[in-house]
């Protein structure tokens, strides 16, 4: 019987995921769960950024009925670098988010992101021109590397961490939106809405970049962070992602889409489809979809467009080349 | 007099004046400024004596080590309330937290360390201090990990024998971290070397020279990821050669000293042109330049939220008129 690489490493993973179904079974990791019976997402076609955004954002956001009232709101942005490309969720997108909260009743929003490279979050915030983006209705930015912290007992051990550092803003925020750039990543395959909460951990506390995560494992930091900030809404910005060897260095390509969701495991895996991978094949995937939200696509309900799959997948990484979904 | 001089102006020229000519009106000028940025600095210290980053009451050692440096001549009241802190904020093995309320030993040992070392007091303290550094290493130095980045791990390319400081213990070095411990202790054995500082400063300043970037300067840590050079960071690489400038002027540290110069002049951020001023000052480059465009852009230091930024900036703007708190004198 002859077994390539590919499959020898899918079928790897799918033993894997079984063995650890079996397990977290008996020995749950999370103390939590945020599953619903059925979670929402949209797919919103846009080419370009431009101030159209806003009201392709509007529309997409009215879909979800969201109850803002008096809510203060955090936008988690991806600001990684100061570096020229799709790198930094974009600051129009950014921008007309902030606007759309404001407009369905939030009380307050915030942007607030921890670079997990670049000290000087200064540079990024400039690099990404997000001033101009906030200043004309008075949205804060918070620099969540020097935040005051609070010292939080994490609602998973997965990374066996036990406690984390996290920023008040974060904490003290009531519905909190993670928009990460939709792009491949060189250490966990995918950067989403899930990985880039890695930029509420705070670099006052833990560096730059935050290197005690890597050590305890990156997919099991992500599920660990999830399970104890948990993620409101997510706005991916897909218009122009990120392929092959991300998060700083790969390379620009359009994908023409914003995606809007309920749920974080449903919005990383839409976006995965989106990009031609197996969600079930990321770690922090499928493993967050036993308790951080939806990953089946029975249980996500499209809101307008289906997924459809690229005729051509992202480029990923040799090392990463088994997320790449078979085609049909 | 004072009541006509324009508070808060942002001119630049305010700054380019010779402080030798005393009572001009530029330097007179120059003065209020500092003093307003200066005062702007002090009205944020907490009760404790520390500084926190932004508007929280939890005081963060990087902060109210650069604010003590700062305001410690102009302000030495505020900044001995710093030092009492500072005193009391460390553990008994030596080392410092990354904050007020944290248990962890961190990389802001190396600050204060380098902030005690401009006094004559508090000897043992420093003593403590630099012998946890001595000891301090990131995760890579064990045996095992250098053996797997040697040998399993390859996708990111540098020399694990050559390893420096962690921001926390349990991590692997990085270069802002490694720059600091070795600029401490450098400062610290100037009449006090032995086999053992001087062997963990070389081993420190090896690994700088090890993750240099290709273009010259450094990123946060590995200078090859992949396979794919990463791009170097102003602020990085002004701490990185500040920890050099002792070191014989390699093609390394020429090439660093070259990108550093010509990636100034188009900074635009405070914190990145404030290290770049403070290192370049130290290699004797031209900087008054520079120090006009930072004054320009700190005003009169109100909107300057972050408080390790507007010291940062405080001590850039008066480079040659204090002790450069990070110069080596070997």
């Amino acid at each position: 019987m002859n077994i390539d690489r590919r499959r020898f490493v899918g079928s790897a993973a799918g033993i894997t995921a079984t063995t650890g179904v079996a397990a977290d079974w008996f020995w749950p990791k999370h103390s939590v769960s945020y599953q619903r019976p059925r979670s929402f997402v949209a797919i919103l076609n846009a080419t370009e950024y431009s101030e159209k955004v806003e009201a392709l954002l509007m529309d997409g956001l009215r879909l979800f009925r969201l109850n803002l009232n008096g809510r203060r709101v955090l936008l988690k942005p991806n600001l990684v670098e100061d570096l020229p490309g799709p790198v930094n969720t974009n600051a129009d997108v950014i921008g007309a988010a902030a606007r759309c909260f404001l407009r369905l009743g939030a009380a307050k929003v915030v942007v607030g992101e921890g670079p997990g490279h670049q000290r000087d979050t200064e540079l990024v915030v400039q690099a990404a021109n997000l001033k101009p983006h906030l200043a004309d209705r008075r949205i804060h930015f918070v620099d969540l590397n020097r935040d005051e912290l609070a010292r939080v007992e994490l609602k998973a051990s997965y990374s066996g961490l036990g406690e984390l550092w996290l920023p008040r803003t974060v904490l003290d925020s009531d519905f909190i939106v993670s928009m990460p750039k939709v792009k491949t990543h060189h250490w966990a395959g995918v950067t989403l809405s899930l990985k880039n909460m890695f930029g509420i951990v705070p670099g006052m506390k833990y560096g730059w970049p935050k290197n005690l995560l890597h050590w305890h494992g990156i997919h099991e930091c992500i599920l660990d962070i999830c399970a104890t900030v948990p993620i409101h809404f997510v706005i991916a910005d897909g218009i122009t992602a990120m392929e092959g060897n991300g998060p700083l260095q790969g390379t620009a390509r359009d994908l023409g889409k914003i995606v809007v969701a309920d749920d974080p495991v449903a919005a990383d895996a839409t976006c995965a489809r989106l990009m031609g991978l197996d969600p079930l094949r990321v770690q922090h995937l499928s493993d967050g979809g036993r308790f951080l939200g939806n990953l089946n696509a029975n249980r996500i309900m499209m809101l307008g467009e289906r997924v459809e799959p690229p005729a051509r997948p992202f480029s990923v990484l040799p090392d990463f080349e088994y997320l790449i979904a078979p085609t049909r | 007099m004072l009541g006509v001089v324009p508070v808060g102006t942002r001119d630049p020229r305010w700054f380019a004046v010779d402080l030798d000519v005393s009572y001009t009106k530029g330097s007179l000028c120059l003065m209020v400024h500092f003093s307003v940025s200066n005062t702007v600095l002090a009205s944020r210290q907490l009760v404790s004596g520390g500084w926190s980053f932004a508007s929280s009451q939890q005081a963060s050692i990087e902060a109210t080590c650069l604010a003590a440096f700062a305001l410690a001549d102009e302000m030495p009241a505020n900044a001995g309330a710093s030092t009492q802190f500072l005193l009391k904020s460390q553990f008994a093995d030596g080392c410092w937290p990354a904050f007020e309320g944290d248990s962890e030993g961190s990389w802001t040992t190396a600050l204060s360390l380098c902030y005690l070392n401009g006094m004559t007091d508090f000897a043992s303290a420093r003593e403590k201090a630099s012998h946890w550094l001595v000891e301090e290493r990131g995760r890579e130095a064990h045996w095992f990990w250098r053996w797997k980045f040697k040998t399993a791990d390859r996708n990111v390319s540098f020399d694990p024998d050559k390893y420096g400081w962690p921001w926390i213990s349990g991590s692997a070095s990085w270069v802002i971290p490694t720059a600091f411990s070795v600029i401490a202790l450098k400062q610290f054995t100037v009449c006090n070397r032995s086999e053992l500082s001087e062997k963990r400063i070389r081993l420190g300043v090896d690994m700088l020279l090890d993750r240099a970037c290709a273009g010259g300067g450094w990123n946060s840590g590995n200078s090859i990821v992949y396979g794919v050079p990463l791009p170097a960071h102003a602020e990085a690489t002004a701490i990185a050669l500040l920890a050099l400038q002792d070191e014989e002027r390699t093609s390394v540290i020429r090439a660093s000293l070259a990108w550093l110069k010509q990636k100034s002049a188009a900074i635009e951020s405070v914190e990145s042109l404030a290290w770049c001023i403070l290192c370049l000052f130290v290699y004797q480059e031209p900087v008054d330049h520079l120090k006009a465009g930072l004054a320009t852009l700190v005003g009169d230091g109100r909107d300057i939220r972050n408080n390790a930024t507007l010291a940062t900036a405080i001590l850039a703007l008066r480079c040659g008129e204090m002790i450069h708190p990070f110069v080596v004198l070997r």
